[in-house]
């Protein structure tokens, strides 16, 4: 059950539904009804995405088709490049979707500035990513979502690491009318790292859903993860995580943290974060918190001058700074600083 | 690294089941298998009114058009629900009036198991030591209920669930189904209809129950399933604290346990249920045998200010299926759950508790120590919920792993659901170790490790500690030191 499958058989059938464990609190089936047309083919957008000119190269995906050199996304043995893959919805009410590959050779490093924009209203759009990376590759994938309010969008990417290999991931999303960002890693142990970071901000009747499977089949894995969040108005966001230690996957240490701010008292946050461990020399912990800003601290800010409205705002945007504060790529790292006040880019 | 070969010797110590014996006693059966007609022999057999008949006729009619639930992570064959007895009773004599007319058989039985019986035995141990009520359950019927009289007078009824039906039809028929509703899911929706005997108890207005209420459970019947049916009341501003013990024989074969518990806490009451679940687990090397425990517990605080507090300590059935959750309506109200879960060889735990926060201002906590040993499988399950309305809401979750042994499995899974912006809701997992953050915090004050540790394991014994009724204390601090000892190497 997949938009995936449904889209490429035009079978509402197919949908995940709230009957499905994994999308409990996304349920596709009950909001479309009906699949809407396929997307037609787009020109690419004048205007300069979320990354601006950052990096070596750019590539395109405008209504599910590929604009630009693919073969940038594989990495030769050795290799270094910065590339923004940007997937752009450029058409009203229309559905589309696309695959792509992404390798890295051995100590291969890349950076990929991956973003979604909604540039019309209500579109219908899949994404699929299939990435490796060979021993010693090295890849910061860092998303930023920007998808229109009434769309209903899905990302899934499925990371197979060798060992000695890296992920180092941050998303940013604002959510959409239904939106669901995935990543399933299958992890080999042997000093392999996995660092898979989050953070939403969503607002208006927005959605937002967090979703990743890290799956230990080695031992001396790591796995860090720290979602953090903020809702507002009637929004609602989803954080699943799971983590599974398969046996004999020993000494492996896994560590995930999901922090939630609910700042109205019609929004939603709804979580999971699951451990399946069927190994048993391992570290594993997980801490959850959802709660309203603390009024202490605001307390604080006040006492010392400050007017409520710039107190809370401050406190906000700290919490949700630590997460962008983890970005390893400097550059990317400073033009998202702003992101942390209010979703957006400066 | 002696205290995890301590913990080793110690869960290796529960393999040895010391209540696997077989009493050989006359039984009457019902017929085997399951249809209407063997509802109608339970009740009749009871000598209930139509109206329960009614209600168990139609569980049965719910209970043929469901499915078998299969979301848990436990395995097992399919269950033939026509290769069982709905019914087994010891043969008695009309309707023993005292001790002396029990079966001094089953006398024994229970004497074997350390269960007191006899009120003078209660009372001729040590001057001051905490007396206690037992309603003993063998098999399908009650056998005896204790200090009914002494209770009576301060106007606690405590008495068998069939007994409740003949003399106090109008408490039964306001509360029965009302927090578990008969066609909640699929087990409960068979115990509502094959359901035999299990206690019934009301506390009435601002009464302090004054001794500990028990019910000793015991399977007997071979090829037989026990469905009892416990109902508490703690009406306005009362208190009561009950214990459930159960085991059963060393079997070949699996038996199902499919009880319902249902709690109502009205306004200011308070009930602490706590269970000591010993059904056997089943043979530890090949997995034969063993108790299916599929229970579904469930209180409701339906009064302001209202409390439940659930402990359990788990440690047999070849699989345990069972969320003993509290439903939170009143303002301030409060739930609290503690839970030792101890798997060994192939047992299977998939266990937990939901707290479903719907008033204003309510609260609750979560404790849970799960310890996975030899090639079992134990689960956490949990789910904690905030209603819009629900202001002000808090929830503490803490759910702590030990593994022992390459081929055992811990998992925890947690659900959160938080519907408005006034509550509070933290939640803490870790598997193998303690907190990390807490031992930092601790000895940022000045301790040493030893000490910081110390002192976090003292603080969580008490807390559970003070949740147990005394008798049973004793037997849950030895399993929570097990749990403890390993959680700090």
């Amino acid at each position: 059950m997949t938009l995936a499958a449904a889209l490429r058989d035009r079978d509402v059938a197919q949908l995940p539904s709230r009957r499905d464990e994994d999308w409990r609190w996304t349920d596709l089936r009950a909001l479309i009804r009906e699949l809407p047309a396929p997307s037609p083919a787009a020109a690419a957008p004048a205007q300069a995405g979320p990354f601006g000119a950052l990096g070596d190269a750019e590539i395109l995906v405008v209504n599910g088709r590929v604009i630009g050199d693919e073969s940038l996304l594989r990495l030769a043995p050795g290799h270094t490049r910065t590339v923004r893959l940007r997937f752009v919805s450029a058409t009203a009410g229309t559905a589309h979707g696309a695959s792509l590959s992404i390798s890295l050779g051995a100590g291969a490093r890349l950076t990929l500035l991956e973003s979604y924009e909604g540039l019309a209203a209500g579109y219908l759009a899949d994404a699929n990513l299939a990435i490796t990376l060979a021993e010693d590759a090295v890849l910061e994938r860092i998303i930023l979502a920007q998808d229109d309010e009434d769309a209903v969008s899905v990302s899934t990417a499925t990371v197979d690491l060798a060992p000695r290999a890296r992920l180092a991931q941050t998303t940013l999303t604002t959510g959409a009318k239904r939106q669901r960002l995935e990543t399933r890693v299958t992890h080999p142990g042997h000093d392999a790292a996995v660092r898979m970071d989050g953070a939403y901000r969503v607002r208006g009747r927005g959605h937002a859903d967090l979703t990743s499977a890290v799956n230990h089949a080695g031992t001396d894995g790591t796995t860090e993860q720290l979602i953090k969040g903020v809702v507002d108005d009637q929004a609602r966001a989803v954080f699943q995580g799971r983590i599974t230690v398969s046996p004999g996957a020993d000494r492996t240490d896994a560590r995930m943290g999901h922090h939630a701010l609910v700042l109205s008292d019609r929004a939603e946050v709804d979580a999971k974060p699951e451990l399946l461990i069927f190994a048993d020399d391992v570290a594993c912990a997980h801490g959850n918190t959802v709660g309203a800003l603390d009024e202490d601290a605001l307390f604080y800010a006040r006492q010392r001058g400050m007017p409520e409205d710039v107190a809370r705002a401050m406190l906000t945007e700290a919490f949700i700074g630590e997460v962008i504060d983890r970005i390893e790529h400097e550059a990317v790292r400073e033009r998202l600083r702003s992101w942390a006040q209010d979703g957006r880019i400066a | 690294m002696p205290a995890v070969k301590q913990t080793v010797e110690h869960v290796e110590a529960l393999e040895r089941y010391q209540h696997g014996f077989i009493t050989s006693i006359d039984q009457e059966f019902a017929p085997k298998g399951l249809s209407a007609d063997i509802v109608r022999f339970i009740s009749a057999k009871k000598e209930e009114p139509e109206w329960m008949l009614a209600w168990r006729l139609e569980a049965y009619e719910r209970w043929l058009a469901m499915e078998e639930p299969d979301w848990a992570k436990v395995t097992f064959p399919r269950i033939d629900y026509q290769d069982s007895y709905y019914y087994a009773a010891p043969k008695t004599k009309e309707g023993p009036k005292s001790l002396d007319e029990v079966d001094p058989e089953l006398l024994a039985t229970y004497a074997k198991l350390g269960i007191p019986l006899r009120e003078q035995e209660v009372l001729a141990g040590v001057q001051g030591a905490p007396r206690y009520a037992v309603d003993a359950v063998f098999d399908s019927v009650s056998v005896v209920t204790t200090f009914k009289k002494e209770l009576a007078e301060v106007g606690v009824i405590f008495c068998s669930f069939s007994e409740a039906v003949r003399e106090h039809p109008e408490l039964v028929k306001k509360y029965l189904g009302s927090v578990v509703p008969a066609s909640d899911n699929y087990f409960a929706c068979l115990n509502s209809a094959v359901f035999s005997d299990g206690s019934f108890v009301y506390v009435p207005p601002g009464v302090r129950c004054p001794m500990e209420l028990s019910t000793y459970f015991r399977i007997n019947a071979a090829e037989s399933g026990q469905f009892e049916r416990t109902l508490i009341i703690a009406d306005k501003g009362a208190y009561v604290s009950y214990l459930e013990g159960c085991t059963a024989p060393m079997r070949d074969e699996n038996q199902l346990h499919a009880a319902v518990v249902e709690l109502v806490a009205l306004e200011d009451a308070e009930i602490k249920y706590s269970t000591v679940q010993n059904w056997y687990p089943g043979d530890p090397e090949t997995g034969k045998g063993g108790i299916y425990n599929f229970v579904t517990k469930r209180a409701d605080c339906r009064g302001d200010r209202s409390k439940v507090a659930w402990t359990q300590v788990e440690t047999g059935s070849a699989i345990t299926w069972k969320y003993p959750s509290c439903v939170l309506r009143g303002n301030d109200s409060v739930g609290e759950f503690y839970s030792i879960a101890i798997t060994n060889g192939r047992q299977q735990a998939d266990t937990g508790t939901k707290m479903i926060h719907l008033g204003e201002g309510t609260r609750s906590r979560i404790i849970s120590k799960g310890i996975s040993a030899g090639r079992s499988s134990n689960t956490y399950r949990g789910l904690v919920s905030a209603h819009p309305k629900a202001k002000g809401a808090r929830n503490f979750t803490q759910c702590d792993s030990l593994l022992i042994g390459k081929e055992s499995a811990a998992h925890t899974v947690p659900y959160i659901e938080a519907r408005n912006g006034q509550s509070v809701f933290e939640h803490e997992a870790t598997t193998t170790r303690l907190s990390d953050d807490q031992l930092f915090y601790v000895m940022q004050r000045g301790l040493s490790q030893e000490e910081a540790v110390q002192l976090l394991v003292n603080g969580f014994v008490k807390d559970v500690l003070q949740t147990l009724p005394m008798e049973f204390a004793v037997e849950a601090q030895k399993l929570v030191a097990i749990s403890l000892e390993g959680s700090v190497g």
